[in-house]
């Protein structure tokens, strides 16, 4: 018998033995030892350009509240533009899913693009926590996997016009400048059944394209019809251009009241005589009075110098909510996540809330501010005085979500 | 209905001067150096920038729109000198691609100084508020708007049909070479009338300021309209792009009275009707 083993045959059983090893020792390390990826997924151009960059402020400091791991998992944070474009962020999605494994998401800012990333949130079971004022999100397109962070329409157009009517209730004729798309047209529905059910009138209502820049003609037709109110049912850049267009008709007697339109950072662009009186709608603001909220301005003042806004908040809350789910579940898996998500009840920014376990709405407070005059800013942030606060829900007949739980 | 329709006709006019008067600037320096400026919405938002910093430095008003036709114009001479002059020897495409750069550059510096948050100032004291005209408003400063940017308009028609440097600047344009041997300097023809086309478009951002306020985007926001309004005026006349910027002001506003979701898309359908229907333009000759 030959005693000498051939050599090519010892190297391969050398070769054998060490693959063998390191792959068992991979499948040891692998084995809850891959981070966790959950993504911000935002615009970083468009009409809600300004919203991406502060969004990821609020996911981070999520993250960091927890020395960037969860469950003994570190949290492996992506980033990716989707351009404000429902096909771009799809895109960008379906490859975060599949190159970097992402579970958890949130960011996006237009209901369009949500909309559309939430189905694909639904065929590749991963967790989409979105805002955007379009009442799909927890309606008609409500699926098992997406989460709406934002109030509902109804809540928001009752709330603001529940303060109006109380403090002015002489008012009564409102005009409505809606945004062309699902979220303009959410707005409207609700602004049509919050008035009726307020005692109050509807007038006439202008659709402008989304990207409008030129309102003085909608404004000319609108005060036509002598409202008491100017109700701007659109958001971001465009509010911005309605409400300086508006402040030139010099229109004193009118009270202009924007229900989920300008955000801190866009009151920012509009000059202090212009955003004086105006009565807004918030999802967020800084001054809310919770500890949990406290605790976050101080945070995020500290890094990054200036006040948290609604996409901050959003980005924060919304990966704050998530991580506890998952503590609450004791497991980062989506099924199990989800599951607790549903009727969960917890602490947030607004104080103790829950989720919606059909229609995945998160229960929450929204807030009315009222902008200050100059003369009345205690600081450069001072720009408004919360006035009030509701949390009632879309009435279940209107809801159109067909999941059961 | 009526009365609406007139006031949404005044407010039609005075926003289609100001177009009228952006597209005139780019009609301009199509006619003298044959190229579309894809510049020129960059100088709109440089004039805004110039009248925003202009009067929150506390200079008068009228001094401001001064500053905000001459900052871009002088933008416009380097632009010309440094860069188009020497391209013109070169290939079209060349030029047209510098402008394309320029454009970008101009707007990330205006991102770079003023950041990205949008600014705004009030009108002027004496024009705040607006006219009631009974059945409606129309704001005070839009008037002023439309009276500025109509006086500019005749005052540039004056300079090119009834002075001598206006009858080089059309000699320069319809026939460059017979200029030359004339003894034009068509040269300096040309960077005069860059200029002039740059300081019209600058004038006009500063002219909106109040009412359109100053942001990265608000240059390449009128730049579109600026072509459609050339497009529909005509690519080879001077004077078309006043009647087509009226035209697309007006459109813009009466169409709201029936088809408000549609009255920016409307301008966009005039001016495929145009191309399909007259492509030489309203009144394009060549």
């Amino acid at each position: 018998m030959n005693k000498v083993v051939n050599p090519l045959r010892r190297s391969l059983l050398k070769a054998g033995t060490a693959t063998m090893g390191m792959s068992m020792a991979g499948i040891a390390w692998g084995q809850g030892r891959d981070a966790l990826t959950m993504g911000v997924l935002s615009q970083q151009t468009g009409t809600y350009a300004y919203a991406g960059q502060l969004v990821l402020n609020g996911a981070k400091l999520a993250i960091e509240e927890r020395n960037g791991e969860i469950l003994g998992q570190k949290i492996n944070l992506i980033v990716r533009d989707d351009e404000g474009k429902p096909a771009v962020g799809v895109r960008r999605l379906s490859e975060a899913i599949g190159s970097d494994k992402l579970r958890y998401f949130g960011g996006n800012f237009s209901s369009a693009v949500g909309l559309a990333e939430a189905e694909v949130a639904q065929r590749e079971k991963v967790i989409q926590y979105a805002a955007g004022g379009s009442e799909d999100f927890t309606g008609s397109r409500c699926n098992d996997y997406m989460f709406q962070w934002s109030a509902h329409g109804y809540t928001a157009l009752r709330t603001t016009l529940e303060y109006v009517k109380q403090t002015m209730p002489d008012k009564k004729r409102i005009y409505t400048i809606t945004a062309d798309y699902a979220f303009g047209h959410s707005l409207l529905r609700y602004a049509k059944v919050a008035a009726q059910e307020l005692g109050m009138e509807l007038v006439g209502n202008d659709n402008h394209p989304l990207g409008e820049r030129q309102f003085t003609q909608y404004l000319t037709k609108a005060l036509s019809t002598r409202p008491d109110i100017i109700c701007l049912l659109t958001a971001g850049a465009d509010a911005v251009a309605a409400t300086r267009q508006l402040f030139s008709f010099g229109a004193k007697n009118i009270q202009v009241v924007g229900p989920w339109s300008l955000e801190v950072d866009q009151l920012r662009e509009l000059s202090p005589q212009m955003r004086d009186g105006l009565i807004l709608g918030l999802n967020y603001y800084q001054d809310i009075d919770t500890p949990v909220n406290k605790a976050f301005v101080e945070r995020y003042m500290k890094a990054h110098k200036s006040v948290p806004s609604y996409a901050a908040a959003y980005g924060y809350d919304s990966f704050r909510t998530m991580l506890l789910a998952m503590e609450q579940a004791k497991s980062t898996e989506v099924e199990a996540v989800r599951k607790a998500m549903e009727g969960m009840k917890y602490d947030s920014i607004f104080g103790p809330i829950s989720i919606d376990p059909r229609t995945h709405q998160t229960l929450r407070p929204y807030y009315v501010v009222k902008c200050k005059a100059q003369a009345d800013m205690k600081n450069e942030n001072d720009y408004a005085t919360i006035v009030a606060e509701g949390s009632k829900p879309q009435p279940a007949e209107l809801n159109e979500c067909k999941r059961s739980v | 209905m009526f009365s609406l329709f007139i006031a949404l006709l005044i407010n039609g006019i005075a926003i289609g001067l100001l177009y009228a008067l952006m597209a005139f600037g780019l009609s301009i320096i199509k006619g003298l150096l044959n190229i579309p400026n894809f510049a020129h919405g960059a100088f709109f938002a440089i004039g805004a920038y110039i009248c925003y910093g202009a009067l929150n430095a506390g200079l008068p008003f009228f001094v401001a729109l001064l500053l905000s036709f001459a900052v871009p114009a002088l933008v416009g001479v380097a632009v010309e000198r440094l860069g188009l002059s020497r391209l013109m020897r070169e290939s079209y495409l060349y030029q047209l691609l510098f402008l394309f750069a320029v454009a970008l550059v101009l707007e990330q510096l205006l991102l770079i100084i003023f950041g990205t948050v949008g600014l705004s100032v009030n009108p002027p004291e004496s024009l705040a508020g607006a006219f009631n005209l009974g059945f409606t408003y129309v704001p005070k400063y839009l008037v002023l708007n439309g009276v500025v940017a109509a006086l500019t308009i005749v005052a540039v028609w004056l300079l090119i049909e009834r002075t001598r440097l206006g009858a080089r600047i059309r000699a320069g344009i319809d026939k460059p070479d017979m200029a030359r041997c004339l003894g034009v300097n068509v040269n300096r023809l040309l960077v005069l009338g860059f200029a002039l086309g740059t300081g019209l478009a600058g004038f006009a951002g500063g002219l909106a300021l109040p009412l359109l306020g100053a942001s990265p985007t608000i240059g390449s926001d009128m730049l579109a309209t600026a072509f459609v309004v050339l497009v529909i005026g005509g690519l080879g006349s001077i004077y078309g792009a006043i009647l087509a910027g009226l035209l697309v002001g007006i459109i813009q506003c009466v169409a709201t009275l029936w088809v408000p979701a549609a009255s920016t898309v409307l301008i966009y359908v005039a001016m495929v009707l145009t191309l399909i229907v007259r492509p030489q333009g309203l009144l394009g000759e060549r």
